[in-house]
């Protein structure tokens, strides 16, 4: 059955003609000359003031990646890329060195107005936002601002660029950095390792539930330059945190790399949520430019009980390479993934997740959509797989696509792997396999059956992407009501 | 995506090797053939076994899992088992000679003959990059039949194919051709006489003609030793239909690839597969399946039962053409692992560039559900004579698929002694 009418329009209004957040902030820049070698990442760690042990893993891991050989397994093709045509780092020259709002050059602060992401505290006090949101802002290889930093201090919580991290907390970094995804995970991965400029670092002690949501804001700006992001949370025994991320790149011809770093670290009774609001330029409908985003996230549920939920919704760039994973170690651990991926123009995804089954009684659950238009191709890719010691492992996953137009693809590559007889593994790739009794159950009160298997598919996403902050999440919002009809699998 | 780099040379690429070097002064070919062949194995020699890095073959790493291969090769045996149905037309796959009465419209012929005729290259010409089972099969390839049933001709009786290995090495190849409209039943069995170890390829290619209706069974008997490398290479025709069944009891590395192509409108094809694993084996079941034309039709279900250290692989992939709108393809995989030391992993996969059709994939793994458990022992059933119904019932569902009594009958007996020898 193909899509309706209802689906079509609501995918052509995120069509990637109506890219949004296309404009350029000109604004004079501090760039590392292009191309990569040794100097570079030096130059790098010294403009971050960084101490030796962490230019020496810089070194280490750019050694190894010179080593390593670029993934070709992944449903997307590109033209290879010339690493020594990319500039590694670049900054606003106004921002040598942190500084107070009001230090910050009002032409970013104009940027950020534009795309609508509060950075004046005051402003979201005086109740101008509905929620209140510390937002660090990243934009190219710099974090601007990041705010609300004082009051979470208060509460314990640790909120800043992981590059002031490094000197503020070095011992805190350096236990946990590269421990969730080693140094030498894959090529982009080593990449990030060596380059990494900058990225959000949280830490939640013991007992404390975050007081407010947490978000970095990732804009590209500058040509030819590469963005790499390194993220790093850790939640303490029983702490909690969400946190949302959301990025934005001009419209320009040629292509950009973003290689980014996630790595989230649950210890026992802990529960983190991460939201990624994905809006890279998609390139135009010829497939000219847009961002290849190359990412590499992954959440260890370290302790017993913890909690690691990923949701994504992705609309933009124009390759995704991605899965985010959750490693569930802990006894009664977690995982969760919800993907809403829609792919437009020439765009090409190849996303899912892995959900690695280590400890006993561990659980994980994904839900995963995907609608492919115009030209593009629509992957989901994820693996499950529970460990001989993982006894009473269990997940559902659930993967649905849709295709408008005869032009596109949509592809499912699951992988299954039972290690031990208690697992209990169930994949499903279908609306029909929607329970009977909840059909029943609104049938019953007059709701089309259409509608019905709607409601119940979209109510696992739902739920989860309506606790998004309203500005972040305009696309979300507008996916919510795409409905499954004319799924293919 | 399949690139592998040269490594260090294993024992049984070595054994494979020099056995090659070996037959290549025996073996009196024609000159193409034996330029093929060459070519094929200087290929082997710089790619070797396929090993994990090849998506395909992830799962089945012959490059740690093929650790031995046997010297020799297997003396021809005949057709000497026992049918699985009493009135079968009994014929061996390896001579292509008759062992008992051909009927009317159903001609064999040896498929060392048509290597010796002029297109013998474009019999044994690989297409896909990945291909190793079609590429030793072509490197030693000695003995097949080629079958040819006329156009309308309905075989009343089935006809059963053996395959038999008694040790050593044992390479065959069916070429077998239904025509338009015709109808019949093909058990091919991969049988052992012996419990000396075999390395054996299979390789079938069947053309199913317009409006044909056929049953094929693929029944793996071969010993707790033996390496299968199995492959069936499918065409359907408009309005064909085929019913494939794959049994697998038996071998201790074992591949079945089907391929199937549908390049006629209004096909129906059904695969059901049985695994029944134990010991230490290793069974994989690959299916790719390229929709090429509209209004196709394809439901495949594969159930496996997994005991002692036994792992088990099924890979399928459906992909959808563009312009094969309307069609309706279902997958299933459900897996009962009956032994914390057993694994499986299975790769539902789907890709589709048609925007108006319907298909799905399923995959459950699982243990005996505990509440079926109860319920038959709180009427008095045993745990173990329990277990061994609901897994009687879990297989039973698939081969009641076959329909016909005689062969339903023939398999729940050939399991049914597999599990008692196993559970």
């Amino acid at each position: 059955m193909p899509a309706v009418q209802e689906t079509i329009d609501q995918v052509r209004q995120i069509d990637v003609d109506q890219y949004k957040y296309g404009f350029e902030t000109l604004i004079e820049m501090e760039k590392a000359p292009k191309g990569l070698n040794e100097d570079i990442i030096r130059f790098i760690s010294a403009k971050k003031d960084e101490p030796e042990w962490m230019l020496e893993w810089r070194l280490s891991a750019y050694r190894r990646w010179l080593t390593m050989e670029v993934p070709s397994w992944a449903r997307v093709e590109y033209p290879e890329i010339d690493f020594d045509d990319i500039y590694y780092y670049a900054a606003p020259k106004s921002m040598s060195g942190p500084k107070t709002l009001d230090e910050v050059d009002p032409e970013l602060l104009r940027t950020y107005e534009k795309l609508g992401i509060p950075l004046r505290e005051q402003e979201m006090l005086a109740g101008v936002q509905q929620s209140r949101i510390a937002v660090d802002a990243v934009f190219d290889s710099v974090s601007v601002v990041t705010t609300f930093k004082e009051e979470l201090a208060k509460a314990g919580v640790i909120f800043m660029s992981i590059s002031e991290a490094i000197r503020e907390h070095p011992d805190l970094v350096r236990k946990y950095l590269g421990s969730v995804v080693p140094v030498s995970d894959n090529y982009y991965a080593t990449l990030n390792s060596a380059v990494f400029t900058d990225g959000s670092f949280v830490f939640v002690p013991k007992g404390v539930r975050c007081p407010m949501e947490l978000s970095t804001y990732f804009r590209i700006n500058e040509k030819n330059t590469g963005q790499f992001e390194r993220t790093l949370i850790i939640c303490e025994e029983a702490g909690y945190v969400s946190y949302l991320e959301g990025c934005t790149a001009p419209q320009r011809d040629e292509n950009q790399l973003h290689a980014a770093v996630v790595e989230l670290v649950a210890l026992e009774d802990a529960e983190i949520k991460y939201s990624t609001v994905q809006n890279w330029f998609p390139g135009d409908s010829e497939g000219k430019g847009g961002i290849y985003n190359f990412v590499t996230k992954r959440g260890d549920c370290r302790g017993a009980n913890s909690k690691i939920s990923w949701t994504q919704v992705e609309t933009g760039s124009a390759i995704t390479w991605k899965y985010p994973s959750c490693i569930l170690r802990g006894d009664n651990s977690r995982g969760e993934f919800y993907s809403i991926a829609v792919s437009n123009g020439r765009q090409q995804i190849d996303s899912g997740t892995k959900m690695i089954h280590l400890g006993k009684n561990t659980s994980s659950r994904i839900i995963s959509k995907g609608i492919s238009a115009g030209k593009s191709n629509n992957t989901y890719r994820g693996q499950v797989s529970a460990h001989r010691k993982a006894t009473n492992a269990r997940n559902f996953t659930q993967c649905d696509s849709l295709l408008i137009g005869n032009n596109c693809g949509a592809h499912t590559v699951p992988y299954i792997e039972a290690r031990n007889s208690t697992a209990q593994f169930e994949h499903e790739a279908t609306t029909s396999k929607i329970s009977e009794d909840q059909l029943f159950y609104c049938l019953q009160r007059g709701i089309p059956e259409e509608e019905a298997i709607a409601l119940i598919v979209n109510g696992f996403v739902k739920e989860v992407i309506q606790e998004l902050p309203m500005e972040f999440a305009v696309e979300a919002q507008k996916l919510i009501g795409i409905s499954l009809e004319g799924s293919v699998g | 995506m399949n690139v592998q780099s040269k490594k260090p040379i294993t024992a049984a690429e070595q054994s494979l090797l020099d056995r090659y070097a070996e037959r290549r002064k025996e073996r009196q070919g024609n000159a193409s053939l034996t330029a093929l062949r060459d070519g094929l194995v200087h290929e082997f020699d710089q790619t070797g076994l396929p090993g994990r890095r090849i998506e395909t073959w992830h799962y089945t790493d012959l490059r740690t899992l093929l650790k031995f291969v046997p010297e020799g090769f297997s003396p021809e045996t005949g057709a000497s088992a026992k049918p699985l149905l009493s009135d079968a037309i009994v014929l061996s796959a390896r001579v292509g000679g008759q062992d008992s009465a051909m009927p009317e419209g159903m001609a064999v012929s040896s498929f060392n003959e048509l290597l010796t005729s002029a297109n013998a290259t474009d019999l044994l010409e690989s297409k896909r990059p990945d291909d190793f089972i079609g590429r030793v099969n072509s490197i030693f390839v000695d003995g097949g039949s080629v079958i040819d049933v006329s156009k309308g001709v309905k075989l009343e009786k089935p006809v059963e194919l053996q395959n038999a290995a008694s040790g050593g090495h044992l390479h065959t190849r069916m070429s077998v051709n239904i025509g338009d409209g015709a109808e019949g039943t093909f058990i091919e069995r991969q049988i052992a006489t012996d419990t000396a170890d075999s390395f054996v390829s299979s390789i079938t290619d069947l053309t199913v003609g317009k409006s044909a209706v056929v049953t094929w069974i693929i029944s793996q008997e071969r010993g707790d030793t033996d390496t299968h490398l199995g492959q069936i290479n499918i065409r359907l025709g408009e309005d064909a239909r085929l019913m494939l069944f794959i049994a697998n009891a038996g071998g201790h590395l074992v591949r079945q690839e089907v391929h199937v192509t549908a390049d006629g409108e209004n096909s129906d094809f059904a695969l059901r597969g049985v695994n029944l694993l134990g010991g230490d084996s290793h069974t994989d079941i690959t299916m790719e399946y390229d929709h090429l034309v509209a209004n196709c039709v394809s439901t495949e279900t594969i159930r496996n039962v997994v005991f002692d250290r036994a792992r088990g692989v099924f890979q399928g992939q459906i992909r959808v053409a563009q312009i094969a709108q309307k069609t309706d393809a279902k997958m299933a995989c459900n897996t009962l692992l009956l032994s914390d030391e057993g694994e499986f992993f299975s790769k539902p996969e789907l890709e589709i560039f048609a925007d108006d059709v319907q298909c799905g994939h399923g995959a459950t793994v699982a243990d005996i559900d505990e509440n079926h458990l109860f319920y038959l022992k709180a009427r008095g059933i045993s745990d173990s004579k329990a277990r061994a119904m609901l897994v009687n019932a879990f297989i039973s569902e698939i081969v009641e698929d076959l329909e016909n009594e005689d062969l339903v009958e023939a398999f729940e007996q050939r399991f049914s002694e597999w599990l008692t020898r196993h559970a």
